[in-house]
């Protein structure tokens, strides 16, 4: 065959795939999620491995993350805790990223946080020494409008090894905001005492105890109030009488210095301040 | 290996070390070699690239595709080469040459294994250096690493035995396949410990219990995933790995040799 014929049967069959390959492409069918369905279990990827299960478990994190970020998918969130919470720490447990991965993709993006705390819990059980799961589930809860929630995992977080001390301001932080200021105020109080925090920590504790003994001071205060009005059919005139009536141990002194003001006409109780900078 | 013909042989180190520099050289100048070890280094290299996919744990795909690239490629390395060296000098005729000379067949097969045991090394050293710059323009040490690659020698020691055992009675194709299987079966050994315990007590459970210690048990010579996540391995553990090896590779090169002397060559 001559030089010419050759090149012209070479480029022959090159211009034939070519149209070929791009017709397959243009008939490709949309993305869906028929190609999950061809996807083994972390068991048989491990069997087939051959002792390189963690990098198959690399594999199928980085192919996750390329198909979960394709926002066109309608039916991407379907076997997501599948993926990240079976497939993965089946090849490799402690894979703790692909935890927190799949856990934040069902948290967000799926709005499914049980599913989500089912991924982090087998991360979390798998991972018994690190507290980045934990602290990421807290912040799911508590973005999920789930702050008591939350705080059990920053109980969790906090107690981990080499756990950061911005965790244990966290949790205090995440009791308070679940509406328990009491216990909030123990956490801040054993934070600003602990000779382990740093000084960060101990001065943001030094204001929030402030602020928490305000908010306790007059819960007690107005609580002591409506029971001496429902026992008397009045308010009292000052609040010395609480005390003398056995509804409080003593007047609470204000953080701020400036006492609590009180209207004996409508019964109600108050600060100088909403909030308290620092120690007077 | 008589008595009187070994005494008539002088010197069996220098024998063999000959023999290994030369199965060094001709493996180094093998062009399916550098072919191999060029593709690992860009393997090694490409991880920076693929880390860039994901989100996260680029250091640990990177240790993970390293230390697979350092394993998978030594394999094939101990397979493709360690099957043709008996082969190549049975097929060319030059074992007639070799064994004219005053040289054991026994010190011919240690020879030929201690010069594939020399190239593996290499390999599996220069392709750690690789990774550990790598790891470094990352501020991550490579020292946790150092177990599990010490392992994967170990591996390699006993399938580069397991090669030469193979070709020193069989065709260069037939023992390929048969070292690959030898060791997915290796990687499988867990499987006949789960076997024994599931069948009924009998002879069947003894020869599923005689298997599972027959195999190479390369899945307890496994510290790569262990290693990536800085799991502190016991010393212990990689000596009983390390003795696990050298001990089965020994069995195995002995069985090589012992084949090899029993072996009739045709003119």
């Amino acid at each position: 065959m001559s030089r010419i014929a050759t090149c012209a049967v070479l480029a022959a069959g090159l211009a034939c795939a070519a149209v070929g390959l791009a017709g397959l492409r243009a008939a490709e069918p949309s993305p869906g999620s028929a190609e999950l369905l061809y996807l083994p279990n972390g068991r048989h990827l491990r069997l087939a491995s051959s002792g390189h299960a963690s990098l198959a478990a690399d594999a199928v994190y980085l192919w996750a993350i390329q198909y979960y970020s394709n926002y066109e998918r309608s039916d991407r969130h379907q076997y997501v805790e599948h993926v990240f919470g079976t497939v993965i720490p089946e090849l490799d447990p402690r894979f703790v990223d692909a935890y927190a991965l799949g856990g934040m993709i069902l948290a967000i993006e799926a709005r499914d946080l049980d599913a989500a705390l089912r991924v982090f819990d087998r991360g979390i059980r798998e991972n018994p020494a690190d507290w980045l799961l934990p602290y990421t589930a807290a912040w799911e809860c508590y973005f999920a409008g789930r702050p008591a929630l939350a705080s059990r995992y920053l109980d969790e977080a906090v107690a981990k090894p080499g756990a950061p001390s911005l965790i244990a301001r966290n949790r205090a932080g995440m009791v308070e905001r679940a509406g328990d200021p009491r216990a909030a105020w123990r956490l801040w109080k054993e934070l600003s005492e602990d000779p382990a925090s740093d000084e960060t920590t101990r001065a943001v504790a030094r204001g929030r105890i402030a602020d928490l003994q305000q908010r306790i001071d007059l819960e007690d205060l107005r609580a002591a109030i409506a029971s001496y009005r429902a026992a008397h059919g009045r308010n009292p005139r000052a609040l010395d009488v609480l005390v003398a009536d056995g509804l409080l141990p003593a007047i609470p002194a204000a953080p701020d210095g400036t006492g609590y003001r009180y209207e004996p006409d409508t019964g109600e109780v108050g600060a100088g301040a909403t909030r308290v900078l620092g120690d007077r | 290996m008589s008595t009187a013909r070994t005494a008539a042989v002088p010197g069996w180190l220098p024998a063999i070390s000959a023999i290994a520099r030369n199965t060094f050289r001709e493996a180094v100048r093998d062009r399916v070699l550098y072919l191999m070890l060029a593709f690992a280094l860009l393997m090694i290299l490409a991880s920076r690239f693929l880390a860039m996919l994901t989100v996260g744990s680029e250091t640990k795909i990177i240790k993970d595709l390293g230390l697979s690239a350092i394993s998978v490629f030594g394999l094939l390395t101990a397979v493709f080469v360690g099957v043709s060296l008996v082969f190549k000098e049975i097929d060319k005729r030059t074992i007639y040459t070799l064994l004219a000379n005053p040289v054991r067949r026994w010190q011919f097969v240690t020879g030929k294994y201690a010069g594939l045991l020399s190239v593996l090394t290499l390999n599996a050293v220069v392709m750690f250096a690789v990774l550990t710059v790598v790891l470094w323009t990352y501020g991550e040490s490579p020292a946790p690493l150092v177990p599990a690659v010490a392992l994967i020698l170990v591996e390699l020691s006993i399938v580069a035995a397991i090669a030469i055992l193979l070709s020193s009675y069989t065709n260069p194709m037939l023992a390929a396949l048969g070292t690959v299987a030898a060791y997915v079966a290796g990687h499988l050994s867990w499987s006949f410990e789960l076997l024994a315990r599931r069948i009924p007590e009998g002879s069947g459970r003894g020869l599923v219990r005689v298997l599972s210690w027959l195999v190479p048990n390369l899945d307890r010579l496994d510290l790569k995933a262990l290693a990536v996540h800085g799991v502190p391995i016991p010393a212990g553990q990689v000596g009983y790995a390390v003795l696990y090896g050298l001990g089965y590779a020994i069995a195995v090169l002995v069985l090589a040799c012992v084949v090899f002397e029993r072996r009739e060559f045709r003119a």
